[in-house]
């Protein structure tokens, strides 16, 4: 009876995790992931430049609630990845310079973002909804991928991304 | 000259008429008949009707009960502009809720039944119109139409508002599954979508995969708006404006579906 109990309470837990886990989504598409854009700086950044580090590449936009709703946990995810090599590169789909500036001088976002007014990037990622996760381990590879908001800093996302760090780094 | 002095009784009476004028206008139903419809299953419908001389109907499935002032709007003055307007009240026919799911509810033989009815009794050429996921209602009802129907002109196309049409969640990075009614059209279909929505970066794929069933599809971005602009409480300024020209975005919409289909 015992071991009976113990195991239903490790199937309990560990069908628990799976649930916490859920929100990524492993990525089964053939997708070879190119980026070249600028951020509102003016600075180009190419997704090759952040080869051997985990990234978060997100498609968002000033008028989606959830995008914004989830962007102080992108924040603190920045903080909980510690030293992991980590970035997010968080694309706007296709607005206004001026438009971006405004939101941002309101939500104040601590990574990087990215502009893309012609969309050019948004279709080559075939991206249909906002927001649109992808991510990216140090190999290259999108791993996993996110359809609508999420609390980033959670433990559970924190630490599957760890995990598609380098191997010395994790 | 002649100088007309009040007295505090004629002020009374005028000011109540004034008063019973404001009201009666205010409190008048923008559509000109009520009617209702028995479905298949026995189910009564009731139709706000806004007729004219013209030879062109849309049936909208305001499936939301269509009460919305600028849809009852929208649909006075398309009537006075030589189209004449059917909106059916689905949902509280069938006592549904008001929320994205129930269009699922609805039988694809009740718009079958209703475009039937529409082409018999006037002889017009009949359009219909959704938004968002009310959407398949309309394919649904367009292939079975098509099928019972085939080669029949009286049924002339569609104007697809804001098209919810994916069958699944999107997911990142794979491209869009949808409703099995998509691309099983040959009718002449518009799509209409905001610039300020993530769907419209999807209306390509959408409409590629809606012309495989034969259908002509145009395509349209509303710049500076947001999906549903039209029952917004916090519509911005673009959005009210284009509600306001709403009539002539349909009547536009119209002329492009009925050079199609010539």
């Amino acid at each position: 009876m015992k071991y009976v109990s113990k195991f239903l309470a490790l199937l309990i837990f560990s069908s628990t995790m799976a649930i916490a886990v859920a929100d990524l989504k492993p990525y089964t598409g053939k997708l070879t992931p190119a980026l070249q854009l600028p951020d509102l700086k003016g600075k180009t950044h190419n997704l090759q430049d952040y080869k051997n580090q985990v990234v978060l590449v997100q498609f968002w936009a000033t008028y989606c609630p959830p995008c914004i709703k989830e962007m102080p946990s992108m924040n603190r995810l920045m903080q909980k990845m510690g030293d992991t090599p980590f970035t997010i590169l968080a694309i706007n789909m296709g607005e206004t310079q001026n438009e971006v500036e405004q939101f941002v001088t309101k939500v104040k976002p601590e990574f990087t973002i990215l502009m893309d007014e012609s969309g050019e990037s948004i279709n080559q990622w075939q991206v249909f909804a906002a927001p649109s996760s992808f991510i990216i381990g140090a190999d290259g590879k999108v791993h996993y991928t996110l359809y609508g908001g999420t609390e980033w800093d959670s433990d559970e996302i924190v630490s599957t991304l760890k995990k598609l760090a380098p191997a010395n780094k994790e | 000259m002649t100088t007309f002095h009040f007295s505090s009784l004629t002020k009374q009476i005028s000011h109540s008429l004034i008063a019973f004028v404001l009201l009666t206008m205010s409190s008048t139903n923008l559509a000109n008949e009520l009617e209702t419809l028995t479905m298949a299953d026995g189910t009564d419908v009731d139709i706000r009707l806004f007729s004219s001389e013209g030879d062109t109907l849309l049936l909208g499935f305001a499936c939301d009960a269509g009460a919305g002032i600028h849809e009852e709007e929208t649909a006075a003055s398309l009537s006075e502009d030589g189209v004449e307007v059917w909106m059916p009240d689905m949902l509280s026919s069938y006592m549904l809720p008001k929320i994205k799911s129930s269009v699922k509810q609805i039988p694809t033989e009740d718009v079958v039944h209703l475009i039937e009815t529409a082409i018999k009794r006037t002889g017009k050429k009949i359009y219909l119109i959704a938004s968002g996921p009310d959407t398949n209602l309309l394919l649904r009802g367009i292939r079975e139409w098509e099928s019972r129907h085939p080669g029949d002109p009286g049924l002339a196309g569609a104007i697809l508002m804001f098209p919810r049409l994916n069958k699944t969640a999107p997911e990142p990075g794979q491209k869009p599954l949808y409703t099995d009614a998509v691309g099983t059209t040959k009718l002449p279909l518009l799509l209409l979508e905001g610039e300020r929505t993530p769907n419209r970066w999807g209306i390509k794929t959408l409409a590629a995969a809606l012309h495989q069933g034969g259908s002509p599809v145009f395509t349209k971005l509303i710049p500076d708006v947001r999906g549903y602009f039209f029952k917004r409480d916090n519509a911005n300024e673009p959005e009210e404006t284009v509600t306001q020209q709403l009539p002539g975005l349909i009547k536009a919409s119209l002329f492009y579906l009925k050079r199609a289909s010539q």
